[in-house]
């Protein structure tokens, strides 16, 4: 266990080292943030919208910029691999679950970063105030968990299929529908201030994030060897 | 060293789509020899060494990791008992020489004894207190690194697909002596290259027709 701490953590050390340097990746997610969250505040703002409807829309729209921001990055783990060749020594070098954990908590990580920034930017430019601020904190929480460890696994088959960009989002799509649902069912939950509602979401978005964790588990060494 | 790894193929092909790159290759390296691989551009010499380590599986034929004690290595743990130095496998451009050699041995559950690695560096030629990206490195430099790095963790396997690309006569009679000594420790080598010199290096020989 320890040992395979070390290993997935040396993984992460250098994902987290390349990104620092290169910033590729944080490049693109705050790209798409900073746009996006510029569109929908400039068009649509705190006040376009009635009053009723403010829960549910202004919690659609922030997860539609946190997905498709968190998809413009969190692909670019292991295509990078096999563009710059490394992939053939890190195959050889790690074992495969160790290269899954590293992946996925690079992943985590740059998510996390990305959510700490745009989640309070998108309340200050949308006043968007969930009533319950823990429930809100809940679902961001596991929202973002299974949307990495999706995305993780997406990026993988990606990477091997060589057809990159188009796939991706064709792949994702039956995986991250229903993840997108929930999550924006328990953040108007949260904005309402219906902790069954939050609850109720939250237990659906867990267990998703509990499937995705078995299946890449199991799966990912046989898309990562051929 | 105990007792090291023998590397028996059989009757291997490999095609991609439907080209046939080569069919019914045999042949087997035992530990302390050097098996050289032959042949022409586009034969098929890389694609074996990605076939043999493991990489690639074949389109027909066996291959074996045979402890001389006894019993064969699963094909999931070859890894842990080979090293690979090859055009197509790159380090990471962004680390530097000594975070490479971390990675690599961390995540080989070696941990990282920083005193190893700096003698390594040293002996394949490389300053260990140079923190330069590996990105900004000379051709001959990357390749020594990638060098240092296959024999890292003392593998019981070493395949060295043309190591001496890109190395000046110094590192060409620097790497002929390493060859030397890990065939003398009981290495099993199996080296691809069209390099004269490189090629008599070898106590077998496997030429593909091309
Ligand atoms: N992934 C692949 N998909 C399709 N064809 C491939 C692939 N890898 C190699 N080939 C083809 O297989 C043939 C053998 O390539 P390989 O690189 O193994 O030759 P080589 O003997 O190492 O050549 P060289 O002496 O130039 O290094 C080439 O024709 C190459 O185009
Ligand atoms: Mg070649």
């Amino acid at each position: 266990m320890w040992r395979f701490l070390a290993e997935a953590g040396a993984v992460f050390v250098k994902d987290l080292r390349t990104e620092f340097r290169t910033r590729v990746a944080l490049n693109a997610l705050g790209l798409f943030a900073v746009t996006t969250l510029a569109a929908v505040s400039y068009t649509i703002g705190p006040y376009r919208i009635a009053e009723a409807d403010r829960p549910f829309l202004l919690s659609a729209l922030l997860w539609i910029v946190i997905f498709f921001a968190s998809m413009a990055g969190l692909d670019r783990s292991f295509v990078k691999e096999e563009d710059t060749q490394t992939a053939p020594l890190l195959r050889l070098s790690a074992s495969p679950l160790v290269v899954w954990a590293g992946k996925l908590a690079f992943n985590l990580a740059l998510l996390a970063v990305l959510m700490a920034i745009l989640v309070p930017l998108y309340g200050m430019l949308m006043g968007f105030r969930p009533v319950s601020l823990w429930g809100f904190a809940g679902i961001l929480a596991a929202g973002g968990y299974t949307l990495a460890v999706t995305t993780t696994m997406v990026a993988a088959i990606i990477a091997r299929a060589m057809t990159r960009g188009a796939l991706f989002s064709v792949l994702s799509l039956p995986l991250l529908l229903p993840l997108l649902i929930f999550v924006i069912q328990g953040t108007r939950a949260a904005a309402e201030g219906s902790p069954e509602g939050v609850m109720e979401a939250l237990r659906a978005v867990i267990s998703l994030g509990g499937i995705m964790t078995i299946l890449s588990v199991v799966l990912f060494p046989a898309v990562w060897h051929e | 060293m105990v007792g090291g790894v023998r590397v028996e193929f059989e009757e291997l092909a490999k095609r991609f789509d439907l080209r046939v790159v080569f069919r019914g290759v045999s042949g087997r390296a035992e530990p302390g020899s050097v098996l050289v691989i032959t042949g022409p551009n586009g034969s098929g010499k890389s694609t074996l060494m990605t076939i043999l380590c493991g990489l690639v599986r074949p389109t027909r034929g066996t291959i074996r990791y045979l402890r001389a004690g006894g019993g064969e290595v699963p094909r999931h743990a070859w890894r842990e008992h080979l090293g690979i130095v090859a055009p197509a496998m790159g380090l990471y451009g962004e680390l530097d020489a000594m975070e490479n050699l971390r990675f690599f041995s961390t995540v080989r559950g070696l941990g990282f004894d920083e005193e190893r690695c700096r003698a390594l560096l040293r002996e394949v030629g490389l300053d260990p207190d140079r923190t330069t990206p590996v990105a900004g490195f000379s051709t001959g430099m990357h390749q020594r690194l990638k060098i240092a790095q296959a024999v890292l963790h003392e593998p019981e396997v070493l395949f060295l697909d043309e190591p001496g690309s890109n190395l000046d006569p110094a590192g060409q009679d620097w790497l002929e002596g390493l060859v030397e000594r890990q065939r003398e420790g009981g290495t099993t080598v199996i080296l691809a290259t069209n390099d004269r010199r490189e090629m008599e290096w070898g106590t077998e020989h496997v030429a593909l027709p091309g």
